[in-house]
């Protein structure tokens, strides 16, 4: 039978030259009340994505008060000065779009999904949930009790769980970074309607604020539209300031354990400090990343904990983006029977990774993966503003991404044996199990 | 056309080679990528009792080398050349695509070529071994060990006869696949994993002369198989209207509603689609607006229609909010549901909801490697990958009548399936 399907061998081919990654240049402008705006015009789709980044996440909510930051931004569609909460859905619902806020640490940000044909309707619905959302008293109270139950019903995933324990070692519950945006039972619960109201006055302001919108529009056209839409609207948002970072990040490794006696697998963390967003270094810790745990399957990681020992379906590690250093996680789950042997592997290929050069081949394929993949990064018009929308959030220089394929290439061996014995020091590392069993002393 | 919509199109091209491998080319020159798919006509639906997963385990065994591609370059060859490549098993397929800058298209063809004709002298016990446990932890980690992670296998246990080849999850049952050995693997593969039940798609940067002409070359001496594949016609059969109460380690209280339709490619599947997204896309949906906003009894309410093809799978799921009973919501979807089938909809909700729908379309016709599935499935379970333009301009015709008596034919009356996850202690999983 298999000699049936035996069939002839062709060589493998080998790739031409490559295509240069072309990033698309959007137009930045100012409207009359200070928002930046970065649109880029594209007709492929008749689709039009859009994204408002304001200064107003959850590391600015009051001290007595966490959870401000996403129940305001939850609050946005909720009704306006002049639209009913079941009002203002409707119109959202019947234009076929969809509009909604969350908050992150750093931002808030307003999403906006157009279909061409109701560009000019979507913007000014855009622009009354941003200016005068009206936070009713019963959308705030219902609201109020889903956050509650939604703070509840997380804790069923034993991945959220080790989440939180993550966040809480590395940063402490001090730093805004330690917190969950989405706040704490005692938090939302005392949460005043007069603190969204102030917190909305306070944060959403346009200057200081960022509009990217990319579709199929006429620039001019929509940039009228804007200015028109937005008008009314004025004022800086206050600076953010930010605690700085706890001391005891540098403290000695720890481990921290917390039970899930019914689970098949355990939930593993190791965890520690990352870099701020806008660091010079953010592009060498990337393929520095890449190469141990950015890929999946091929990563340094994936290739000895699923392909060569099947004890995982992924693991990964990743650095978050922050205004300030952000953290830095290789994250699994692994079969609960292996969960202390899977500890020491990736410990191992964390050590390896600090004490041995890595090879001029496996950077060579990690820059050329990062660098190449680049068009996909820009191929939809969702991912488009995402990408525009890093660059503005965090202040990177406006050909971040033109300069991008360069900057990769200068990385050597050496920059990502720096990074590693930054980020990826063992003895640096917070370790975190959700499981049946403890892995200590097994 | 009330929806106002532009009319969408999908320009490609197809062929056929001598050995039955469909060829579809859509060019679109507006990114230097292109999107590599090949999509085989055998899913989990194509097992049999006993061996459930096969299809899904054979998926990740696929990706482990082949003849002339060791272990791990498969990855590292696309890798080095910035492309992306996965699969996926379905109940009605499985797929393999890569998506390359244009230089390294015909890497993809070779790499999908070394797949299709020189998978079998490489397939071993070892491979065999790690692949069933990482797809065993795969099961624990996105289904066993999830909250309310075992209730679809559930609810379409409940909704098919127990022979029905929908009736059993895509990722198996543990016993099978412990049981699994290398002759299921290679049976499977010899019948199936064959040009003349295959279709290749390429999207993107790639004009169908050159497409056609690689697709002969990669593809156009690989043998047909020499196995007979069966005709699985199930069809839809009426649920029993039976109800089963699970127990897991969840917080609040969720109900799993569950109807088997029409196929995916039907006029009705187009009706209910339309009905779907009216209930409970958006805010002011029917069920949104009812059992979250007025009535305050969810926490979220979410419905789906499979585009299968022995059958649609319609279904409703809602989560209580603190202190609501199962039994409430479940009175409470039925409430809307009645209303629907009854009282009828409005011009307005069917016109949003169309948007929406066209809203999602957009979204996944924005990039190559969607654009390729889509083609891809439409050629694979419809028979022909024209068939998805045709598909996606039905929305906009769809009437509010038409919808009202989707609801009432498909929805209304107990020929439905129900899951209830209660907070408790989480079963056995078998």
């Amino acid at each position: 039978m298999n000699s049936l399907r035996r069939s002839a061998t062709i060589p493998r081919p080998l790739p031409g030259t490559p295509p240069v990654p072309v990033v698309p240049a959007p137009s930045r402008f100012t409207l009359e009340n200070g928002l930046r705006v970065v649109a880029l015009a594209r007709s492929d789709l008749p689709q039009v994505a859009a994204r408002l980044v304001l200064p107003a996440g959850s590391a600015v909510d009051p001290a007595d008060a966490p959870g401000t930051a996403c129940l305001v931004g939850s609050l946005l569609t909720e009704g306006t000065q002049e639209l009913s909460a079941i009002e203002l859905n409707e119109r959202i619902d019947n234009l076929g779009a969809s509009l909604g806020a969350r908050a992150s640490h750093d931002f808030a940000e307003v999403d906006l999904r157009l279909l061409a044909e109701t560009l000019e309707e979507g913007l000014d619905l855009l622009a009354s949930v941003v200016v005068t959302p009206s936070f009713p008293s019963r959308e705030v109270e219902r609201l109020r009790a889903e956050s509650l139950d939604a703070l509840e019903a997380r804790l069923d995933e034993p991945a959220n769980i080790a989440d939180d324990h993550v966040d809480e070692a590395v940063f402490g519950p001090g730093h805004p970074y330690g917190r969950l945006p989405i706040g704490t039972l005692d938090g939302v619960r005392r949460l005043r309607r007069d603190t969204m109201v102030e917190f909305h006055r306070a944060r959403y302001r346009p200057e200081g604020s960022v509009l990217v919108i990319v579709g199929d529009f006429d620039v001019d056209r929509m940039r009228r539209r804007l200015e028109s839409a937005f008008q009314g609207w004025a004022g800086l948002a206050d600076r953010i300031e930010y605690p700085s970072i706890p001391s005891e990040l540098n403290s000695p490794e720890r481990s921290v354990f917390v039970e899930s006696e019914e689970s098949g697998q355990s939930e593993l963390r190791i965890a520690g400090l990352g870099l701020p967003r806008s660091s010079p270094d953010w592009i060498p810790a990337a393929v520095a990343n890449y190469i141990l745990g950015g890929s999946t399957i091929t990563g340094r990681l994936g290739a000895n904990l699923r392909e060569d020992k099947g004890w995982t379906y992924g693991v990964r590690s990743g650095f978050s983006a922050g205004v300030h250093p952000g953290g830095w996680v290789v994250e699994t789950a692994v079969g609960a029977e292996v969960t202390a042997r899977a500890l020491d592997e990736i410990e191992a290929e964390l050590r390896r990774m600090v004490e041995e050069p890595i090879s001029e081949e496996e950077l060579a394929r990690a820059s050329e993966a990062l660098i190449l993949s680049l068009p996909r990064a820009f191929e939809t018009p969702g991912r488009t503003v995402s990408r525009l929308a890093t660059v503005e959030a965090y202040g990177l220089d406006p050909d971040y991404w033109e300069r991008f394929p360069q900057r990769v290439h200068q990385v050597t061996v050496d920059d990502v044996a720096r990074i590693a014995a930054e980020c990826f020091a063992p003895e640096r590392l917070v370790r975190v199990t959700v499981g049946p069993r403890s892995p200590v002393g097994s | 056309m009330h929806s106002k919509l532009k009319r969408l199109s999908l320009a490609h091209e197809t062929a056929e080679l001598s050995n039955g491998l469909r060829v579809v080319v859509h060019e679109d020159r507006s990114a230097p990528i292109v999107a590599v798919h090949l999509m085989y006509h055998a899913g989990s639906k194509d097992e049999r009792i006993g061996r459930t997963g096969l299809a899904h385990l054979l998926e990740h065994l696929l990706f482990e080398g082949s003849e002339n591609c060791p272990k791990g370059d498969f990855d590292r060859l696309l890798e080095r050349v910035g492309g992306s490549n996965n699969g996926s098993t379905w109940l009605d397929r499985t797929n393999y695509y890569e998506v390359v800058p244009s230089h390294a298209v015909e890497l993809a063809l070779w790499l999908e070529r070394e797949r299709m004709g020189h998978f079998l002298p490489v397939l071993d016990e070892e491979m065999l071994e790690i692949q069933r446990s990482v797809v065993i932890n795969e099961r624990k980690q996105v289904y066993e060990d999830r909250p309310y992670g075992m209730a679809y296998e559930r609810l379409h246990e409940v909704l098919f006869p127990v022979d029905h080849p929908y009736s059993w999850p895509t990722i198996g049952y543990t016993s099978d696949l412990e049981a699994m050995t290398l002759e299921d693997a290679r049976d499977f593969y010899t019948r199936y994993y064959a040009p003349d039940n295959a279709v290749l798609v390429l999207a993107g940067d790639v004009g169908p002369g050159a497409g056609f002409e690689w697709a002969e070359r990669y593809f156009g001496d690989l043998p047909r198989s020499p196995e007979e594949r069966a005709v699985i016609r199930n069809g839809h059969p009426a649920a029993a209207g039976r109800t089963l109460v699970l127990e897991d380690r969840v917080s609040f209280p969720r109900v799993y509603d569950a109807w088997s339709v029409p196929p995916y490619g039907t006029d009705e599947w187009v009706q209910l689609d339309v009905l779907s997204y009216l209930l409970a896309d958006g805010e002011s949906s029917r069920l949104q607006r009812t059992l979250i906003r007025e009535a305050e009894l969810a926490q979220d309410s979410d419905t789906y229609l499979y585009p299968t093809e022995l059958a649609g799978i319609f279904g409703i799921v809602t989560t209580a909010r603190s202190g609501v009973s199962a039994d409430q919501l479940r009175h409470a979807v039925d409430r809307v549901l009645e209303q629907v089938a009854d009282g009828g909809v409005t011009d307005a909700e069917v016109t949003g909801a169309i948007r929406r729908a066209r809203r999602d379309q957009l979204n996944s016709l924005a990039n190559v490697e969607d654009r390729a599935e889509e083609l891809a499935y439409a050629s694979t379970v419809l028979g022909d990958a024209g068939r998805l333009e045709w598909l996606l301009n039905r929305y906009a015709e769809v009437t509010p009548a038409e919808v009202r008596e989707a609801a009432g034919r498909h929805l209304a009356g107990e020929a439905r399936a129900t899951i209830v996850v209660l907070p408790g202690e989480e079963a056995d999983d078998e």
